[in-house]
């Protein structure tokens, strides 16, 4: 009763913006189709934040939303969708429903100040780059809090290999005098394979001039999963912070309305 | 006196290149040209040129190139007659070349009204007498002048709709009718193909690929659901001169992911049909995918082969179908013969005595997304095979590919996609390709070479014993056709979507291969 109850006052509340019951399921489907795949079939989260509390991260008006949705997320891997006014609207009229279904989000708990020593401490620069420092070789981290959920961050850092991003898949070339060469792969056909080795170099190989060319089906990142608690928790609210221009100072503009 | 007088006033008529019934016909006695989108009407691809070969092809050289300096890439594959070649581009632009240079002999490009987006891809021209036949992004059947490049005619196939009738096939010619398919089963068309007078532009015939109710096979859709039933025809058919039937892959039933408001098998729908290209009456049907919801059209080409099977000399067609299945039907009455997987499929137990699908359980696309192999651009799409009459091998592209299928109820919006939802990569395994000779007799792989990328590039074969392929990050390579030894590659620096083709002149032997907005042809140094 008290689920009917709520749901009474959700459809109240979606049909207060003006859209009717058929509005909000066909909002649902396109969710579903489009958006579900990163943000979770019920829009719990997954590789993009989650998107059941009232605050969303780059503006909560209508337009805001809606200008996401249009123009994508720069320095993240939220794309543009091209959809019909009609369509964005419904869409919207369902996302209302679901962050009327949430409490307001929590901050990250811990210490981003703390968190930010860890990463120091930990030599995570050595792979990642925030702003102009840190290596290229591992995902750029400048954003990272406004294009992932706490959740995915957690276990990109416990158990990495549980999502592997594809420009991020490892290879190892094993050459005819037997050396490992392991990096990034970059770019690959049916002929040749170009890495990114961890000194941030590119190492460029022909297959017929190579004894192997292995596919790790690990992630080039180790597991970070014997971190304290506190440690754990001080360095997602460090990475959950991380929201910042991304090529900061370069003038590259952020299209209209994103946050 | 007056004989000669006649005789010189239908040469005048005709001109000296004029491309006849009886010459397409015979085209593969023409082995210097490539007269039709399949070079042929029975679309082996194959020819008896062996100047290229197995022993020299690595010597293979970029002899010239064309670019167009338009966006887009080429999905054409050009006609060469006597000496020129006739190529289509996207966005409505077709093209005369030099075959020996490369240099332009006429540029045409189709005026869209106002509101129309003019962009879109096309695969080709149909030559007949001295007109070619090309259609355009807008649904429109164009004939220019062969000499000029000039606009004769232009007939409109459908309503525009905002874009939900498309056009993007190579027409065929077949004694006096230009026959075409269209596009849009995305959009919730109902799909046909048409029959035209190339002469006036008038329209002579049109089958329905989607009965109406009360028609044969209108029983087998749900309610009104027909009208947008889809049943694209958006590639060539083939024909059988002696049989007089034309063959043609019908397209997926729309909504594509979405069945539940279109239940039955949705006839025509992922069918071959078999047609009377005078009448445009159907002679017979086979359907491989009955109500199909995972977008595996039947538009792979319908290869016409005469093969000794079982021990009878019969005339079948075969098809290496999107569904993942290797088929082979007798074209005389459409009868099933044979039915083998060529590539991973997780849909199907086996195929029954009659050809029709077993379905494994959970196969539908669903609100959280059903794991099936293969995915959405299925395990062979239009990209061409080709068959060597010496090896006797079936020589095509396999995309191994597996996709997470969604489905809602689509809103139909007038030419906005009518999908009913989506189809995704699965990530946890990377797609990949291969290059596959296979025994048409028996359905098993000869040998295959292995693609890093699910390819959109066909085949070529040559009496040199060779296979020309492509592959979609841009390698135009030659094999050898007996065991799939590479022996040759060139980086021509663009996906390739389309099919090489070879042709002779002046003593030479040419590979010609369109990629990106450029179109490469090649020869050994002179």
């Amino acid at each position: 009763m008290k689920n009917a109850g709520l749901f009474v006052l959700l459809l109240c509340a979606s049909l207060a913006w003006g859209q009717t019951e058929r509005d909000v399921a066909d909002g649902k489907a396109t969710f579903r189709s489009n958006c579900a795949f990163c943000h979770g079939l019920t829009g719990g989260g997954g590789r993009g934040p989650a998107l059941i509390s009232r605050q969303f991260l780059h503006g909560s008006t209508d337009d805001d939303i809606k200008n996401v949705v249009r123009n994508g997320v720069p320095g993240t891997t939220m794309p543009a969708f091209e959809f019909e006014k009609e369509e964005l609207d419904h869409l919207v009229a369902y996302l209302r429903t679901l962050a009327g279904a949430a409490p307001k989000a929590e901050p990250v708990a811990g210490d981003p100040m703390k968190g930010r020593q860890i990463y120091e401490r930990r030599g995570c620069s050595g792979c990642h780059r925030i702003g102009p420092q840190g290596s290229v070789y591992g995902p750029e981290l400048t954003r990272i809090g406004a294009g992932r959920s706490p959740h995915y961050l957690r276990e990109s850092i416990v158990n990495p290999s549980a999502d592997i991003p594809e420009e991020y898949s490892g290879v190892t070339v094993v050459t005819r005098d037997g050396k490992h060469i392991t990096g990034v792969r970059i770019n690959e056909d049916t002929f040749s394979v170009q890495l990114r080795d961890p000194s941030q170099t590119f190492r460029m190989f022909q297959k017929d001039e190579v004894q192997q060319v292995v596919h790790e089906t690990k992630s080039l990142m180790p597991a970070y999963n014997t971190l304290s608690q506190d440690d754990l928790q001080n360095l997602l609210a460090y990475l959950d912070s991380l929201r910042g221009e991304l090529n900061a100072g370069a003038g590259a503009k952020k299209a209209a309305g994103v946050r | 006196m007056r004989r000669a007088w006649a005789f010189c006033l239908v040469a005048l008529a005709l001109g000296a290149q004029d491309v006849t019934h009886d010459r397409l016909v015979n085209a593969l006695k023409e082995q210097q040209n490539w007269l039709t989108y399949w070079g042929d009407y029975s679309a082996v691809r194959h020819r008896d040129l062996n100047q290229i070969n197995t022993g020299n092809v690595k010597n293979l050289r970029v002899d010239w190139i064309f670019q167009t300096g338009q966006p887009g890439s080429f999905e054409t594959v050009p006609l060469v007659v006597d000496g020129v070649m006739y190529l289509t581009g996207g966005n409505g632009y077709a093209y005369a070349l030099d075959a020996r240079s490369g240099r332009q002999l006429w540029i045409y490009k189709h005026t869209f009204p106002p509101g129309r987006k003019g962009n879109g891809v096309n695969r080709g021209f149909a030559i007949l007498g001295n007109r070619l036949f090309m259609v355009t992004p807008d649904a429109n059947v164009v004939a220019l002048d062969a000499r000029t490049g000039r606009l004769i005619w232009q007939t409109e196939m459908a309503p525009y709709n905002n874009g939900q009738h498309t056009a993007t096939l190579a027409p065929i010619a077949i004694k006096d009718k230009i026959i075409v398919g269209i596009s849009g089963a995305e959009f919730g068309i109902r799909g046909f193909i048409d029959a035209y007078d190339p002469v006036t532009g008038k329209r002579i015939w049109r089958f329905w690929t989607v009965p109406d109710k009360g028609q044969p096979g209108g029983d087998t859709w749900l309610g009104d659901s027909w009208t947008r039933g889809g049943g694209a025809t958006w590639m060539t058919g083939t024909y059988d001169p002696h049989l007089n039937t034309l063959y043609w892959g019908v397209g997926n039933p729309g909504p594509d992911l979405f069945g539940e408001t279109r239940k039955g098998d949705n006839l025509y729908t992922c069918s071959l049909v078999a047609l009377d290209p005078d009448t445009g009456k159907l002679k017979w049907y086979f359907q491989f995918s009955p109500h199909d919801t995972h977008d595996w059209d039947a538009a792979e080409t319908p290869m016409l082969l005469d093969l000794n099977w079982k021990g009878r000399d019969r005339k079948v067609v075969v098809q290496a179908n999107r569904n993942a299945f290797f088929y082979v039907l007798d074209r005389e009455n459409g009868e099933f013969l044979m039915g083998k997987p060529f590539a991973r499929q997780t849909w199907a137990t086996e195929l029954d005595a009659k050809g029709r699908p077993i379905l494994r359980d959970h196969t539908e696309p669903s609100v959280e997304g059903t794991r099936l192999c293969p995915g959405l651009a299925g395990a062979a799409n239009w990209m061409a095979p080709s068959y060597n009459p010496e090896t006797k091998l079936f020589y095509f592209a396999v995309r191994e590919q597996c996709d997470v299928y969604y489905s809602s109820p689509p809103v139909y919006i007038e030419g906005r996609p009518y999908w009913g939802s989506v189809s995704r990569g699965v990530t946890d395994e990377p797609e990949w390709g291969m290059l596959k000779a296979l025994d048409p007799l028996t359905g098993e792989t000869r040998w295959d070479f292995r693609y890093f990328h699910a390819p959109w590039a066909g085949t070529l074969s040559t009496a040199g014993g060779l296979i020309f392929a492509g592959d979609q990050d841009g390698f135009l390579m030659a094999f050898d056709a007996r065991t799939g030894k590479n022996l040759w590659k060139i980086s021509t620096g663009s996906a390739i979507a389309n099919s090489p083709i070879t042709y002779m002149l002046k003593g030479r032997q040419y590979v010609a291969m369109p990629s990106g907005s450029a179109v490469l042809t090649f020869a050994l140094p002179e």
